[in-house]
C-alpha cells in the first residue's frame, strides 16, 4: 500500500511540470475567415530581431498599446535569423487572417537585398503593410583616440580608416561604404553582430568609426565617450540638433531604419482597417509618444501604402549608388 | 565602498516576491529532475531552458540559478542514497555518504552536503562580486584580439582539462567547431552547409543541442543500465546533523570553500577537481585516516562544500569574460543569451542591475536550497522508488515538448531527437559530451573574431602579439598546449599520481 500514493504523488509531481511546459508555449489557434469576429484569440506580432533590440522594443510597446484596443493578447515572438527574412517569410506563409502580423524593418527590404542572393531576400510585396511606425536615425560616431571631431578630420586623415557595422546588409554598412566612396576616404568594413558590439568596439577604439542607431548611441554622446561626426537622415534629427546630415556636408546618402506593422498578403480590409484603428489608437496614447522620445525615435505614421511606395523609391536609390560606385556589401570586393 | 550600491539595488530586484517565487520554484523543479538517476546539473538545466523563456529576463535568471543549485544538489541525494553520483563531481561523496546511509545516518549526510554546500556558494559568490568589477575595469580593452586569444585558450583547456580520453576529446571539440559553421557567414552573408534550408540559415541553435545531447542523451544512456545499484530507504530521518558532527565537518567545509574558489576559477570540470582535491585533503589531514570509506563526515561535507564552491566560483569567467569553463556554464551562456543578455567584460558596466541580479539570485538560491533541501528530501526519496520505465518517457516526453516550444517549431524537436541519439552513441563510445557543446558554443566566438581582427589588423597577424592581453593569452595557449608533453617527458619512469583510482573509478561510472 505505500507504494500507490508514493507514485501517484510523482506523476501528479511530472504532470504539473509538462502543464507548466504547455502553458508556456502560447500556441496560437487556428482562425476562422469570419472576419467580424476579429481577432479570434490572441495575435503574433513576429519580430525578426533578438528580444531587447529597438526593433524589438517598438512591436512590444505597440502590442501593449493594440491589444488593449483590440481586446485580444498580442504576444510578441521573437524569431531572429537572416537580418529578419526568416520571420518575414514565415509570417508571410501564414493563413491571411490577422492572427498572425510582423514587425518589418525597411533595411530588409531596401538593403539586405543588395547583399544576399536572389531566392534569399525578401519582396514587399509578399505582405499586406498595415501602417508605419517610425523613423530610426543612424550616427556616424568617431572613438576618442581617433580624434576625428567632425567629418572634416574623417575625410582629411589620408589614411586607412576601419569602420564598425552592425553586420552585412545593414543600413550602417550601406551608409558608410557609400559615404566613403563618395568622401574617397579609404576604408576597412568591420563588421559586428549588431549595435551594442559595434558601439562597444568604438569605446574601446578597436574600431576608429562606427555608425549605430541614434538611441544605442545618445548615452555615450552625452557621457562625451564618442564624438557624433554626422547623422544620415535627410533633414537634422531633434534630438541631436547640432550635428549636420551627410547631405548638408555633400554626401548623396540618405540612410535610416524604417519599422512597419505587416501582415500576410490578401488579410481582409475589414481586418486590416480595425488593426489601422487599434494602432493608431496607440500612436495617441501619452505612454506610446514618451516610449518613442526616450528611444529617440521619431514618429513616421504613414499609411501602408505610403510606405510600399517610399520603400521601394529608397530600394531603387540604394540599388543605383551601389551600382555607380561599384560596391558590393558582401565583403567580397 | 562605492562599488556596494548596484551590489545592494540588485538584492532589491532579487527580493521581490515573485522573483523570489521563481527561485523557489527552480530550487523544487530542479531538485526533481536533478534527483532523477543519470541527469547531471547540465541535464537539468538543458531539460527545463524551456520553462524560463516567457518571463522577465531577470526573474528567468533568478529561476535558473535555482534550477542550477537544486540540480546540484539532487546529484548529491543520490549519490548519498543510491551510490549513483549524478555527476562527476559527486562521486566522491559516494564513498563515505553511502556509508552513512547504511549506517542509518543518510539524513545527516544530507544535512552536512547541504550546510557545506551553502557555506562553499557563499563563499565563491561574496568572492564574484568582489572581483567582477576588477575584470569589468578591462572590459573595453577587450577588442576582437582578446576575444579570439580567450576563445582558443577556453577551447583548448576544455579539450586537454575534461575526464575522457584526450583524443577523443579533440574529436569531440572539432565537431562541435565544425556544427559552428552552419549557417549564414556573417561577413559576407554566404549561406554554408544550410542545404538550402531557411531554418538553418541562421545556424544550428545551441539549445536544442544542449537538450538532445545532454537530456535526451542521458535518457537513453540511462535506460541501458537495467541494473539498479542500490534500493532506496524508505525514510530518511534526522536531516539536521548533530552537534558533533558539525564540529567535526566545520573544518572540512572551510577547507572546502576556499580549495573550491580557486579550483573552480580554471577552466574545465573545476568542480570535480576540487572535490576530489577537498577528499584526499581531508583524508591527508585526519587523525584516523582509516575512517574515510566507512563513513567519516569529513568526507563528505568536505567535497560538497568544495563541489558547490567551485561551481558557483566558475560563474566568474562566464560572467566577467563571456568564456563558458564546463558544459553546464555553457547552458547557463546558451540561457542567457536567450534572455538577451551577453555575458563578457562589459555586462557589469551596461546592465549593473541584471548583472547583480544574477550574482544575487545565486545567493537566494542557495538560502532557499538549504531551507527547502532539508525538508523535501523525504519526497524526492520516494521519487526514486519509481520505476526507470515509467520515469523515462516522462522525461524523454518533457525534454521534447520543452524543445517544441523554444520557436513552436518540428524543426526543433527533430534536431533534439538527432542530438539526442548523437548524445547517446558518444556516451556509449566514451565520448565527453562537454568538448563538443562547449567548442559549439566557443566556435562561433572564435571564428567571428578572429576574421574580425584580422580585419582590424589588415591582414597581419602579428597584430595579436601587439597587444598586451591577447599577447598574454596566446603565450598561456602556447604554455598549456606543450606543458602535458615536457612534463610527461621530465616524469618518465615515476610512478602514476595517486589519485589515478578515483579517475578510473569517474569514467566506470559517468
Amino acid at each position: 500500500m505505500m507504494h500507490f500514493p508514493s507514485r501517484r504523488t510523482v506523476i501528479g509531481a511530472a504532470s504539473a511540470v509538462t502543464l507548466l511546459a504547455l502553458t508556456a508555449c502560447g500556441n496560437v489557434a487556428g482562425g476562422s475567415s469570419d472576419s467580424s469576429k476579429y481577432p479570434n484569440g490572441p495575435i503574433s506580432l513576429t519580430v525578426g530581431q533578438a528580444a531587447g533590440g529597438s526593433t524589438d522594443l517598438i512591436a512590444r510597446a505597440i502590442s501593449e498599446g493594440a491589444s488593449k484596443t483590440l481586446g485580444a493578447p498580442m504576444p510578441v515572438v521573437n524569431k531572429p535569423g537572416a537580418n529578419g527574412a526568416l520571420a518575414t517569410k514565415e509570417v508571410a506563409g501564414k493563413p491571411a487572417d490577422g492572427q498572425n502580423l510582423l514587425l518589418v524593418t525597411a533595411s530588409l527590404i531596401t538593403i539586405t537585398p543588395l547583399a544576399v542572393t536572389a531566392d534569399e531576400a525578401v519582396n514587399i510585396d509578399d505582405l499586406d503593410i498595415i501602417a508605419g511606425l517610425s523613423q530610426d536615425d543612424y550616427v556616424l560616431v568617431a572613438s576618442k583616440a581617433s580624434g576625428f571631431n567632425s567629418i572634416k578630420d574623417l575625410t582629411g586623415a589620408g589614411r586607412n580608416i576601419t569602420f564598425g557595422t552592425t553586420g552585412v546588409g545593414t543600413g550602417s554598412q550601406l551608409a558608410q561604404t557609400v559615404l566613403f566612396k563618395q568622401a574617397g576616404v579609404k576604408g576597412t568594413d568591420v563588421p559586428f553582430d549588431s549595435g551594442k558590439p559595434a558601439l562597444t568596439a568604438v569605446l574601446g577604439n578597436q574600431v576608429e568609426v562606427s555608425t549605430i542607431q541614434l538611441g544605442e548611441a545618445m548615452p555615450q554622446i552625452k557621457a562625451g565617450k564618442v564624438a557624433p561626426l554626422l547623422v544620415f537622415s535627410e533633414e537634422r534629427n531633434s534630438f541631436l540638433p547640432d550635428v549636420p546630415t551627410a547631405k548638408e556636408s555633400g554626401y548623396d546618402v540618405p540612410v535610416a531604419q524604417y519599422r512597419a506593422v505587416a501582415a500576410p498578403k490578401g488579410t481582409p480590409k475589414d481586418v486590416k482597417d480595425k488593426l489601422l484603428a487599434a494602432i493608431q489608437e496607440t500612436f495617441k496614447s501619452d505612454s506610446y509618444k514618451e516610449f518613442n522620445k526616450k528611444n529617440m525615435l521619431t514618429p513616421k505614421e504613414i499609411s501602408g501604402e505610403e510606405v510600399v511606395t517610399q520603400w521601394k523609391d529608397y530600394a531603387a536609390k540604394y540599388k543605383a549608388l551601389v551600382e555607380k560606385y561599384d560596391i558590393s556589401l558582401s565583403g567580397t570586393k | 565602498m562605492d562599488f556596494l550600491n548596484p551590489v545592494i539595488n540588485g538584492f532589491a530586484v532579487v527580493l521581490e516576491p515573485s522573483n523570489l517565487l521563481y527561485c523557489l520554484i527552480g530550487v523544487v523543479i530542479g531538485m526533481l529532475i536533478g534527483v532523477l538517476p543519470g541527469l547531471g546539473p547540465a541535464a537539468t538545466i538543458a531539460i527545463l531552458l524551456p520553462l524560463t523563456y516567457n518571463v522577465e529576463p531577470v526573474t528567468a535568471i533568478i529561476m535558473l540559478a535555482g534550477i542550477f543549485y537544486g540540480a546540484q544538489y539532487g546529484g548529491t541525494i543520490t549519490s548519498v542514497l543510491l551510490r549513483l553520483p549524478g555527476e562527476a563531481s559527486s562521486v566522491v561523496t559516494v564513498f563515505d555518504g553511502y556509508q552513512m546511509a547504511k549506517q542509518g545516518k543518510a539524513g545527516t549526510a544530507l544535512g552536512l552536503a547541504s550546510i557545506g554546500s551553502f557555506i562553499g556558494g557563499t563563499a565563491s559568490i561574496i568572492g564574484l562580486t568582489f572581483l567582477a568589477p576588477v575584470v569589468a575595469s578591462f572590459a573595453l580593452d577587450f577588442g576582437p584580439a582578446e576575444y579570439s586569444a580567450l576563445a582558443l585558450l577556453g577551447i583548448l583547456l576544455v579539450a586537454t582539462i575534461s575526464n575522457g580520453a584526450k583524443t577523443k576529446a579533440l574529436i569531440a571539440a572539432a565537431v562541435g567547431l565544425l556544427l559552428a559553421t552552419v549557417g549564414r557567414d556573417i561577413f559576407t552573408g554566404e549561406s554554408r552547409f544550410t542545404f538550402g534550408n531557411l531554418e538553418l540559415a541562421d545556424g544550428i541553435d545551441f539549445v536544442p543541442i544542449a537538450m538532445g545531447i545532454f537530456g535526451l542523451g542521458e535518457i537513453l544512456y540511462n535506460l541501458e543500465e537495467r541494473h539498479r545499484a542500490a534500493k532506496a530507504p524508505s525514510k530518511v530521518t534526522n536531516v539536521w546533523p548533530s552537534r558533533t558532527d558539525l564540529k567535526q565537518a566545520s573544518g572540512a567545509i572551510a577547507r572546502g570553500s576556499v580549495l573550491g574558489f580557486f579550483l573552480g576559477i580554471l577552466p574545465g570540470g573545476g568542480a570535480t577537481i576540487a572535490s576530489m582535491a577537498s577528499y584526499a585533503m581531508e583524508k591527508k589531514r585526519a587523525k584516523q585516516p582509516e575512517r574515510f570509506g566507512k563513513g567519516a563526515p569529513e568526507g563528505v561535507a568536505g567535497p560538497e562544500t568544495a563541489n558547490n564552491a567551485a561551481a558557483t566560483s566558475s560563474f566568474i569567467p562566464l560572467l566577467t569574460l563571456g568564456i563558458p569553463a564546463n558544459a553546464t556554464m555553457a547552458l547557463m551562456f546558451g540561457a542567457l543569451l536567450i534572455q538577451g543578455v551577453t555575458p563578457g567584460p562589459q555586462l557589469v558596466e551596461q546592465d549593473p542591475e541584471l548583472f547583480w541580479g544574477v550574482v544575487n539570485s545565486m545567493y537566494i538560491g542557495n538560502i532557499l536550497l538549504l531551507i527547502m533541501s532539508l525538508p523535501l528530501v523525504g519526497i524526492f526519496v520516494k521519487i526514486l522508488r519509481v520505476r526507470a520505465a515509467i520515469l523515462a518517457p516522462v522525461t524523454a516526453l518533457i525534454t521534447l515538448l520543452g524543445a517544441y516550444t523554444i520557436n513552436n517549431s518540428m524543426f526543433d524537436v527533430t534536431l533534439v531527437v538527432v542530438f539526442g541519439i548523437v548524445g547517446y552513441l558518444m556516451k556509449k563510445f566514451g565520448f565527453e559530451p562537454g568538448p563538443l557543446v562547449l567548442a559549439f558554443v566557443l566556435g562561433s566566438l572564435l571564428e567571428s573574431s578572429l576574421r574580425r581582427s584580422l580585419l582590424v589588423f589588415g591582414g597581419d597577424p602579428t597584430g595579436f602579439f601587439t597587444r598586451p592581453i591577447s599577447a598574454t593569452l596566446l603565450i598561456v595557449f602556447v604554455l598549456v598546449a606543450v606543458l602535458p608533453g615536457i612534463r610527461s617527458m621530465l616524469a618518465k619512469g615515476t610512478t602514476a599520481p595517486s589519485e589515478q583510482p578515483i579517475t578510473t573509478k569517474i569514467k566506470e561510472k559517468v
